[in-house]
């Protein structure tokens, strides 16, 4: 049973491996052959959306997460005490 | 041609024979469910052309006004289909619900909803928007917890205070000579459009702009688990659908817009309740929204792709935000949990309802074959005709967040994060089931034939979601968020912590305020009592030492023992500390009494006239 779930968890990876390198390559071959209209500089750049989406994921979770540590963040009975 | 029928009168009307049906447990259950089928067919006609497709209808005369509570047009039309069809659904998730007065409130609340939408006056606008902020306030009270009792009491204050925003608006709009017709309106800042600003500080705050935004967060989750999945269409959608009709192109609400869709994502990063996640998230969805009506300047081809884009997205918002609170519902309902860090690990009990869950998640992050999609890259595109780069960069930022939350944290802290299941469950009741079925397919289904929904637009839309740039760049923004969020898991997991917003400003003032009349204050009276009545006793002793009794009696007899008695504070205090829960139901009875007295009032005198 174990086993079977270690298997699966490596099958995912693969897939998520093989997903990652199609979409970099789709965003080449796209730039590459259909020359799409694009209204900002940055859409150019064949893996903008890569690198957007993992930059910005990552700006996001750390800003929050700093934000709602030094600031935001209260024991759940702050309304009750306060 | 037959005469137009209202359909938010369809549900007005037919909520108040629900509690008659008492007993009746099928019949009842068919008749709710036949009131939004009705209304469909009623939509149905009309665009059909059998019963008037356009113009003005249901004029009254009032005290020489002419209200207009049927306004039909394209723009209508869209908001009035989207409300119409997810009350279907949505009645449908709660039509095991026993207690008839939650399916009233219910259906009074998508009722006036669609009062609202076909109001073509601001004196109808007025009267549906209170009646639609007083039904809600039920479906979060028979959340029956304290809390939800706090939520819905600040909740009903905020919306008064809109209430009364709108009113005092329209009445000096007036009064400056403008029209009682709801058209879009001139904008300014100052004194002479003072009316003008009231009224759009009333849309703002129902569309839950920050920083007046926080009686969503605050109030949602603590709904019935039924009710929240209500609350998530109505109140912010008709408000956008008034901000369209009474504001388009304001610029001042593009970045309003574009800033709402990253503060909702940065307060779900930090929220640990699973419905006030999905709550912010709405706020940040709801940006796109408001950003595009800020960009929907009259006849242009980019404020016509923003006003498509803002209608088409209230549209989807509606399915897939209803998708996403009957799924996390359902996982209230079976565990009687509600925080991320006592779930985790139920995927094995209840994989149908993970399943419906993740379409919602797929269509709120915009995967292309998914409504979100062909919505939400409307707005971003309309922003990149007007060329506002830093709008674009942040509308697709609050993407990236938006899939982070509700497509990846939110179902792996639930379903999966821990190895062993942390508690029972099991799939939901078969109603819940087929009512996250159907919503979750129409989702699908709008995103595969986009069509269907552009051809209902206010304006031709001249738009190709599924260009080949687009779908790339959006996989690509997509599958490296989740690359971020495997990285970073760790991070992720719930806090048992509450996160202050701006409901900060009025909570604790005004319980330091309480406090401060208890304490101080009350001293402060009891020692200046204290005082008077010594010196009373000295003056008496001094100056009358020899009243007779027959006449000092009485008076003591009425200052000290019959006054008390009329004015037991302690006893009224009692008295409205005993009125609870259970008695909701006759609140809500009084409540709708009154609204029907005036609707009578007002036909009397529309008769009169």
């Amino acid at each position: 049973m174990k086993m079977k779930i270690a298997i699966t968890m490596r099958h995912l990876f693969l897939m998520l491996y093989v997903s990652l390198f199609i979409g970099v390559l789709a965003g080449i071959l796209v730039k590459l052959f259909l020359h799409p209209h694009v209204h900002f500089w940055w859409e150019e750049i064949p893996a903008f959306g890569a690198i957007y989406g993992f930059v910005g994921c990552v700006i996001i979770i750390v800003v929050s997460k700093a934000l709602g540590h030094h600031w935001l963040q209260k024991e759940e009975d702050y309304y009750e005490k306060h | 041609m037959i005469e137009w029928f209202h359909p938010g009168f369809i549900f007005l009307f037919g909520a108040f024979l629900v509690p008659l049906l008492k007993g009746k447990k099928r019949l009842k259950q068919a008749y709710i469910l036949l009131l939004p089928a009705l209304a469909f067919v009623n939509l149905l006609l009309m665009s059909k052309g059998v019963l008037l497709s356009e113009g003005k209808t249901w004029v009254l005369s009032f005290l020489g006004y002419g209200l207009t509570l049927g306004r039909i047009d394209r723009l209508s039309m869209v908001f009035a289909y989207v409300f119409v069809i997810a009350s279907f659904c949505m009645i449908l998730y709660a039509i095991h619900i026993k207690e008839n007065w939650q399916h009233v409130s219910a259906l009074i609340y998508v009722g006036s909803t669609l009062g609202v939408v076909f109001a073509g006056d601001l004196f109808t606008l007025f009267f549906f928007w209170e009646i639609m902020a007083w039904a809600s306030l039920f479906l979060i009270w028979y959340g029956k917890t304290k809390s939800a009792f706090g939520a819905g009491f600040r909740y009903i204050m905020v919306h008064s205070f809109g209430g009364v925003c709108l009113l005092a608006g329209v009445l000096i709009h007036l009064h400056n000579g403008g029209s009682l017709a709801f058209d879009s309106f001139t904008w300014g800042i100052g004194g002479e459009y003072l009316g003008v600003n009231l009224i759009f500080l009333a849309f703002i705050i129902n569309a839950a702009v920050p920083p007046l935004h926080a009686w969503l967060a605050d109030a949602y989750p603590e709904a019935s688990v039924t009710g929240a999945v209500f609350l998530t269409a109505f109140t912010t959608k008709s408000a956008i659908y008034v901000l369209i009709r009474g504001f388009p192109g304001v610029d001042i609400l593009i970045w309003l817009g574009a800033i709402m869709a990253l503060y909702g994502v940065v307060f779900a990063v930090l929220e640990n309740d699973i419905r006030r996640l999905l709550a912010y998230h709405i706020i940040s969805q709801v940006g796109y929204m408001v950003a595009g009506v800020g960009m929907g300047v009259f006849g242009t081809a980019a404020g016509e792709m923003a006003i498509n884009g803002a209608a088409a997205h209230a549209f989807c918002h509606i399915l897939y935000k209803a998708v996403l609170f009957m799924g996390m519902g359902a996982v209230i309902e079976v565990t009687g949990r509600s925080k991320l860090t006592e779930l985790g690990g139920i995927y094995k009990y209840m994989p149908i309802t993970f399943w419906l869950y993740m379409i919602g998640a797929f269509s709120i992050s915009g995967f292309p074959l998914f409504n979100g999609f062909v919505s939400k890259t409307m707005v971003v595109h309309a922003s990149a005709m007007w060329d506002y780069p830093t709008i674009w960069l942040m509308l697709e930022g609050a993407s990236i967040g938006t899939f982070l939350h509700t497509g990846l944290k939110l179902p792996w802290g639930v379903w999966f994060a821990s190895d062993k299941p942390v508690c029972e469950a099991r799939e939901p009741p078969k109603n819940m089931l087929a009512a996250m079925g159907i919503t979750a397919f129409l989702c699908t289904l709008l995103g595969v034939y986009p069509q269907i929904l552009y051809n209902i637009l206010p304006y031709p839309v001249d738009y190709v979601p599924y260009a080949p740039g687009h779908v790339v760049a959006m996989c690509q923004i997509l599958l490296f968020t989740f690359v971020a969020f495997w990285l970073l898991r760790a991070m992720l997991h719930g806090t048992p912590t509450v996160t202050l917003d701006t409901d900060w400003f009025y909570r604790i003032p005004g319980k330091k305020g309480i406090r401060f009349c208890e304490g101080p204050l009350m001293d402060f009276t009891s020692f200046i009592d204290r005082n008077v009545m010594r010196m009373a006793g000295f003056f008496k002793s001094a100056f009358f030492p020899l009243v007779p009794k027959f006449v000092e009696n009485p008076l003591d007899n009425a200052f000290h023992v019959r006054l008390p008695e009329l004015l037991n504070f302690e006893k009224i205090h009692d008295k409205i500390k005993k009125i609870k829960v259970r008695e909701l139901s006759y609140n809500l009875i009084y409540i709708l009494l009154a609204m029907l007295l005036l609707l009578l009032f007002i036909l009397f005198m529309a008769v009169m006239e």
